[in-house]
C-alpha cells in the first residue's frame, strides 16, 4: 500500500547507511585504531623538540654491538619468515577452444535431427523440445563431427578426432601466446570425464608436443564438470612441492561416446545441454612470472558430498531398460546443489569474507542458538569478497539457483548466462569462459577477485578464488572477439519453437 | 624503563621479542620438513572368491567359445598362453565365468570393481585400525573404466568419508598406474599437513573383454586377470614405528614423444569395429627404450657412490681402449643389487620379467616372486606390484633397512619405478596365507600344451573332434582358415 511505502522506503534507506557505517568501522578497525596513536605520537615529538630527542636517544645507551645483534635478529626472523610462506601460484595466462562453424547446432538441426534419428517417439520429441526452448542455450553451440551425423557414430577413433581437435587447438593457442615451449613444460593435468582411452588424454598430448620424458603427468577422469578445480588444486600442490615450475592444465569434456540413444526422459538432458569445449591454462610458481602473470590463486575449496546417498546417486551414469548407457539426472539435483554450495560456502566464508560480514554471521549464529531458532539464517554478502563470480553454466536452473542462494544481481551472473547462452554447457571449461567474457567486456581490474564454483557428480562442489594481478584491456583476441558486441542478450524464459 | 622492578632496555626487548618470534618459525618449518616423508602402513591384495578361478580347461572352453576365431587365430592363442608363465589358479570376472563375456553390461562393470574395493578396503581398515573418517585423500587408479560419478565417487559413498576429503581419480594411464598415483599422494604428502591418503589401484577386465579376431588384441584376453590393492600412505612422523616401508625415491619415464612408443599399447577399434586393446609387436623395443631412460635416471639416486664411481671407471677405461671394443662388450654393466635387495617387478608376461632378469643381471632367486606371483595371479594389471611385494613379505625376505626396488611399465609408454626401504622385519603373508608354502613351484609349464596341443596337427584335430564332438566348429574352420588372413 502506498501510505506504507514510504516509512519502509526511509528506513530501509536508513539501515543502508547504518550497514555502510557498521562495515566501514569492522573492515578498517586497525586503521581507525593506529592513525590516532601514530597522530599521537607524532605530536608528542613535534612538542619534545629535537635536542630533548637526541638526549633521550643517548641515554639508551646503544652500542655497536647492541645494534648488530638486533639488525641479525631481523634479518634472521625476516628469512625464516619468506622461507615459511606457501609460494604464490600465478595464472599467468589461458587458451580456449572455439569451435568451427561448421559444428554449429542451431535450434532447427537440432530438432531435426532429434526427429530423424528415430528413438524418441512424438512425446519424447516433444518432451526434448520442451527442454531445448527453456535451457538458456543460444543458436551458435556447437556438437563434434560425429554428433552431426544421423544417427550419431560414437567410435574410438571419432571420440580421439574431437579430442585432439579441442585440446591441440587449445594448447597451440596457449603456447604461441605464452611464448611456452612444449619441452619447458614440468608439469601436465588433462581432465576430461566422459572419455578416457587407454593410453590417456594426456600421453596423447605429450606424444603431440614431442614433451620431455620426466613430466610430470596426470589424467583425471570421470570426476564431472568440477574437475578443472580439481584439476587445479592438484596442480598447486605438486608446484608447492617443486619451486620454479610450470603446469599446464588442459580441462575439456568430449561429447562425442556420450551421445544417449535411448529414450528414458531422466537421461535425455545431457544430450540437450552439452556441448564442445575445452580449455588450456598454464600456472606457474616462478617469481619471474608475477609480473606478467593475470591472476594470483588465493584459495581451492573442496567439498564432497559422496557420504549422502541422495547427492551421490543425483547424477549417475547408468544403462536404461534397452540397455543404452547414459547419464540420469534426478529431480532432487537442485536442492542437492544447494546443501553442497552451503557446505562449501561454510568453509570459505571464514577465509575470503571481510571481518564485518564473519561479525555479522557469527552474531546471527549465536543468536539463532541461544535465542531463537525461528530467525532466519544470516547468509553472508559475498559481493563484499568478490567483484566478479564465475558460475558453471551446468544448466539454467543451476545458475538461477545460486542467483538466489547467493544474493546476487543480474551482472554477476551474466556471464554465466551469455556463456550458457552461446557455448552451451562445455563442463569443466565453462568456468574458463565466463572468465573471458569478463575479461572481454574490459570489466577485469587489478585487485579484483574472482570466484569460481563448479559442481560435479559425486556430488561434488568445488570453489576457487583468484586475484586479479594486472588490469586486462581489450582488444584481444579469444571465443568471445567476434561476438562480445553482441552480448549481454536478453534470453526469454521460454523460446517459442 | 622499568619492567618487574628491574631496567631493561627496551631494544634488548625488542630483540629477545623477535628471537622467540624466530624460533617460533623455525620450529614451524622444521615440524613442516619433518612431516614430508611418504610411510607406507599397510596394504591389502583382493583375493577374488574360489568360484572365478580359471583352470587351464576352463580357459580353453572360454577360447573355443569365440566363434570368430579361425585355426590360425586359435594355435597363435596357444602359443601365447603356453609360454605366459600364467597358472591354474588366477582370477577372471564373474562375466566370463558365467558365460556372458560378450554381452558385459555397465552394472556387471560396476559391481566387479564393488567388489575388489570393498574386499581390500575392508581388510585394510580392519588391519590398520583406522577409520573411513579419517582418511585425507583417496586416490582411485583404474585404467579401462571410468563411469560418472567416479570410482572414487563411489568408494566415498560406501564408506561414508569426510565431506572435505580429496579425491583424484586417475584412468587412461596403463599398468604403471599405481606408482602415478603413490607419486600424486607423494607430492600431496610434501604441500600439506599431517594427512592419511589411502590408493586403490585395479582394473577393469569385465568390459574389455575382445570379441572379434585380431590377434594382437586377442592378447589382452588371455593374459589379463582379475585383481586389486589398497595402500594406506601417511606422512604423519607419530606413525613411523608402525609404518612398513618408508618411500626413498620415485622416478618416472614418459616415452610418449616417441610415437612408435606412443602407438604400440592402444586402445582402438579393429577392422570391423569392435573395440579392443591393441598390444604391437615393437613393445618390447618400447619398453626396452622406455627401461633404459627410467634406469639412468634412477641410478644414480640409488645406487651407493662407491658403485656409481666404478661404473665411472669402467666406462672411462672402455672408452679409452677404443671404439671396436665398445661395440663387441656393449655399455659396462651396472650391478644395482649394490643398491637394491629385493626387486618387485611388474608381472606383464614371461617376456617382460626375463628381459628385466637379464638386463639387470639378476638371478632366479631376485626373479621368484615375480615368476610366482604371475604363475598364482597372472598380470593383474597396475595392481602386479603388490602381489609381488607380499610374495616377498610372506617369504619373509624382508628385513630391516632392505631396499626393495618396484618396477612397471604402462600404456603411453611409461616406465615408473621407485624405491622403498623396510622399516621393520615384515612376516604377514596377506594374499598368499593359503598357498605360500607350496611356493616356489619349480616346474612351472601349464597343462595347455598337453590338453590343447592337438590343434596343430590336422590328423589329431580330426581324431579329437572325434572323441568330443562340441568341438565340431573347429574341424570346420580347417578349411577356410587357410583361406582366412588375420
Amino acid at each position: 500500500m502506498p501510505s506504507e511505502a514510504p516509512p519502509a522506503l526511509l528506513s530501509s534507506v536508513k539501515l543502508k547507511y547504518v550497514k555502510l557505517g557498521y562495515q566501514y568501522l569492522v573492515n578498517h578497525f586497525l586503521t581507525l585504531v593506529l592513525v590516532p596513536l601514530i597522530a599521537g605520537v607524532a605530536l608528542e615529538i613535534a612538542r619534545r623538540g629535537p635536542e630533548e630527542l637526541l638526549s633521550l636517544w643517548q641515554s639508551l645507551q646503544l652500542d655497536l654491538i647492541h645494534i648488530l645483534c638486533s639488525v641479525f635478529a631481523l634479518v634472521l626472523v625476516a628469512t625464516v619468515y619468506f622461507m615459511s610462506r606457501p609460494r604464490p601460484i600465478y595464472l599467468v595466462d589461458y587458451a580456449l577452444f572455439k569451435p568451427p562453424f561448421t559444428c554449429r547446432v542451431p535450434y532447427a538441426t537440432f530438432m531435426e535431427h532429434i526427429r530423424l534419428i528415430g528413438n524418441l517417439d512424438a512425446k519424447g520429441v516433444d518432451f526434448q523440445m520442451r527442454i531445448l526452448e527453456r535451457s538458456g542455450l543460444g543458436e551458435e553451440t556447437c556438437l563434434p563431427p560425429a554428433n552431426h551425423y544421423i544417427p550419431p557414430t560414437p567410435t574410438m577413433e571419432a571420440s580421439r578426432a574431437e579430442a585432439q581437435m579441442v585440446i591441440f587447438s587449445a594448447l597451440d593457442s596457449l603456447f604461441e601466446r605464452t611464448g611456452l615451449k612444449p619441452k619447458d613444460v614440468d608439469i601436465l593435468i588433462v581432465n576430461c570425464s566422459l572419455f578416457s582411452p587407454t593410453p590417456s588424454l594426456s600421453a596423447m598430448v605429450v606424444n603431440k608436443y614431442k614433451m620431455r620424458s620426466n613430466i610430470r603427468s596426470f589424467n583425471l577422469s570421470g570426476m564431472g564438470c568440477s574437475a578443472g578445480l580439481i584439476s587445479i588444486d592438484l596442480a598447486r600442490d605438486l608446484l608447492q612441492a617443486h619451486p620454479n615450475s610450470n603446469a599446464v592444465v588442459v580441462s575439456t569434456e568430449i561429447i562425442t561416446p556420450n551421445w544417449y540413444a535411448g529414450n528414458q526422459r531422466s537421461m535425455l538432458l545431457p544430450n540437450c545441454l552439452f556441448r564442445m569445449g575445452g580449455a588450456a591454462i598454464l600456472l606457474s610458481n616462478r617469481p619471474r612470472d608475477s609480473r606478467r602473470a593475470k591472476y594470483r590463486l588465493l584459495h581451492v575449496v573442496r567439498t564432497h558430498k559422496g557420504a549422502d546417498d541422495k547427492a551421490y546417486r543425483c547424477v549417475y551414469e547408468e544403462e536404461d531398460a534397452q540397455g543404452n548407457c547414459g547419464i540420469s539426472l534426478s529431480k532432487d539435483l537442485m536442492a542437492i546443489a544447494g546443501e553442497a554450495l552451503k557446505s562449501n560456502i561454510t568453509t570459505i566464508g571464514p577465509l575470503v569474507l571481510p571481518a564485518s560480514e564473519q561479525l555479522l554471521f557469527l552474531f546471527s549464529l549465536i543468536a539463532r542458538k541461544i535465542l531463537n531458532r525461528k530467525i532466519r539464517p544470516y547468509i553472508p554478502d559475498f559481493k563484499q569478497a568478490f567483484e566478479h563470480f564465475c558460475i558453471h553454466a551446468g544448466g539454467r536452473a543451476v545458475i538461477d539457483e545460486l542467483q538466489k542462494n547467493l544474493e546476487l544481481s543480474a551482472e554477476h551472473v551474466e556471464a554465466s548466462r551469455m556463456t550458457l547462452h552461446r557455448f552451451g554447457n562445455t563442463s569443466s571449461s565453462s568456468l574458463w569462459y565466463e572468465l573471458n567474457y569478463i575479461e572481454a567486456k574490459g570489466r577485469m581490474r587489478r585487485g579484483d577477485r574472482v570466484w569460481q564454483i563448479g559442481f560435479g557428480s559425486g556430488f561434488k562442489c568445488n570453489s576457487a578464488v583468484w586475484r586479479c594481478n594486472r588490469t586486462i584491456k581489450t582488444p584481444f583476441e579469444g571465443p568471445w572477439s567476434d561476438c562480445i558486441h553482441r552480448y549481454p542478450v536478453d534470453i526469454p524464459d521460454v523460446v517459442k519453437l | 624503563m622499568e619492567v618487574l622492578g628491574t631496567e631493561v632496555e627496551p631494544l634488548l626487548m625488542l630483540s629477545s621479542a623477535l628471537l622467540v618470534y624466530g624460533l617460533f618459525l623455525l620450529w614451524r618449518l622444521f615440524e613442516q620438513r619433518r612431516n614430508q616423508n611418504c610411510y607406507l602402513i599397510e596394504y591389502a591384495c583382493f583375493k577374488p572368491p574360489d568360484y572365478r578361478k580359471l583352470p587351464t580347461n576352463m580357459c580353453g572352453d572360454i577360447i573355443l567359445r569365440n566363434k570368430n576365431l579361425g585355426l590360425s587365430e586359435l594355435r597363435f592363442l596357444l602359443k601365447v598362453i603356453v609360454n605366459s608363465g600364467i597358472g591354474e589358479e588366477t582370477y577372471g570376472p564373474t562375466t566370463v565365468i558365467e558365460g556372458r563375456e560378450a554381452s558385459v553390461t555397465h552394472n556387471d562393470a560396476l559391481s566387479e570393481m564393488e567388489e575388489c574395493f570393498v574386499g581390500t578396503l575392508d581388510e585394510l581398515f580392519r588391519k590398520t585400525g583406522v577409520s573411513p573418517r579419517e582418511i585425507d585423500t583417496l586416490v582411485v587408479n583404474v585404467s579401462m573404466l571410468a563411469p560418472s560419478p567416479s570410482l572414487a565417487a563411489m568408494i566415498v559413498n560406501h564408506y561414508k568419508m569426510r565431506e572435505d576429503i580429496k579425491v583424484f581419480n586417475i584412468s587412461g594411464m596403463g599398468c604403471s598406474a599405481s606408482l602415478v598415483s603413490i607419486d600424486l599422494v607423494q607430492h600431496m604428502f610434501k604441500s600439506n599437513r599431517k594427512m592419511k591418503a589411502v590408493v586403490v589401484t585395479s582394473e577393469s577386465i569385465a568390459p574389455c573383454w575382445y570379441p572379434g579376431c585380431d590377434k594382437s588384441m586377442l592378447l589382452g584376453n588371455c593374459l589379463f586377470r582379475c585383481g586389486g590393492c589398497s595402500i594406506l600412505l601417511t606422512n604423519d612422523c607419530s606413525y613411523r614405528h608402525r609404518a612398513k616401508f618408508i618411500l626413498k625415491c620415485l622416478v618416472r619415464t614418459h616415452l610418449g614423444a616417441n610415437d612408435e612408443a606412443f602407438n604400440c599399447c592402444m586402445q582402438r577399434e579393429d577392422d570391423t569395429g569392435t573395440l579392443g586393446f591393441h598390444l604391437g609387436k615393437n613393445l618390447p623395443k618400447a619398453a626396452t627404450r622406455a627401461f633404459f631412460e627410467n634406469l639412468r635416471m634412477l641410478a644414480p639416486r640409488i645406487l651407493p657412490l662407491r658403485e656409481i664411481f666404478l661404473f665411472s671407471v669402467r666406462k672411462y677405461l672402455q672408452k679409452l681402449k677404443g671404439s671396436k671394443d665398445v661395440q663387441a662388450e656393449g655399455t659396462p654393466r651396472v650391478n644395482f643389487k649394490a643398491g637394491v635387495d629385493h626387486f618387485c617387478i611388474h608381472t606383464g608376461g614371461a617376456a617382460v620379467i626375463e628381459g628385466i632378469g637379464r638386463s639387470m643381471g639378476l638371478n632366479q632367486y631376485d626373479l621368484e616372486p615375480a615368476w610366482m606371483t604371475l604363475h598364482r595371479f597372472g598380470n593383474t594389471s597396475a595392481g602386479s606390484l603388490w602381489y609381488v611385494l607380499g610374495y616377498m613379505e610372506g617369504k619373509r625376505r624382508l628385513k630391516k633397512k632392505d631396499r626393495v626396488m618396484m618396477l612397471s611399465f604402462g600404456a603411453g609408454f611409461k616406465c615408473n619405478s621407485c624405491m622403498w626401504e623396510v622399516n621393520r622385519d615384515l612376516e604377514n603373508p596377506g594374499v598368499w596365507e593359503d598357498c605360500i608354502d607350496k611356493y616356489p613351484l619349480q616346474d612351472l609349464t601349464n597343462p595347455f600344451m598337453e590338453m590343447y596341443g592337438w590343434i596343430h596337427d590336422e590328423e589329431a584335430i580330426v581324431n579329437y573332434v572325434k572323441e568330443h564332438p562340441e568341438y565340431a566348429d573347429i574341424a570346420a574352420k580347417r578349411a577356410p582358415a587357410t583361406a582366412r588372413s588375420s
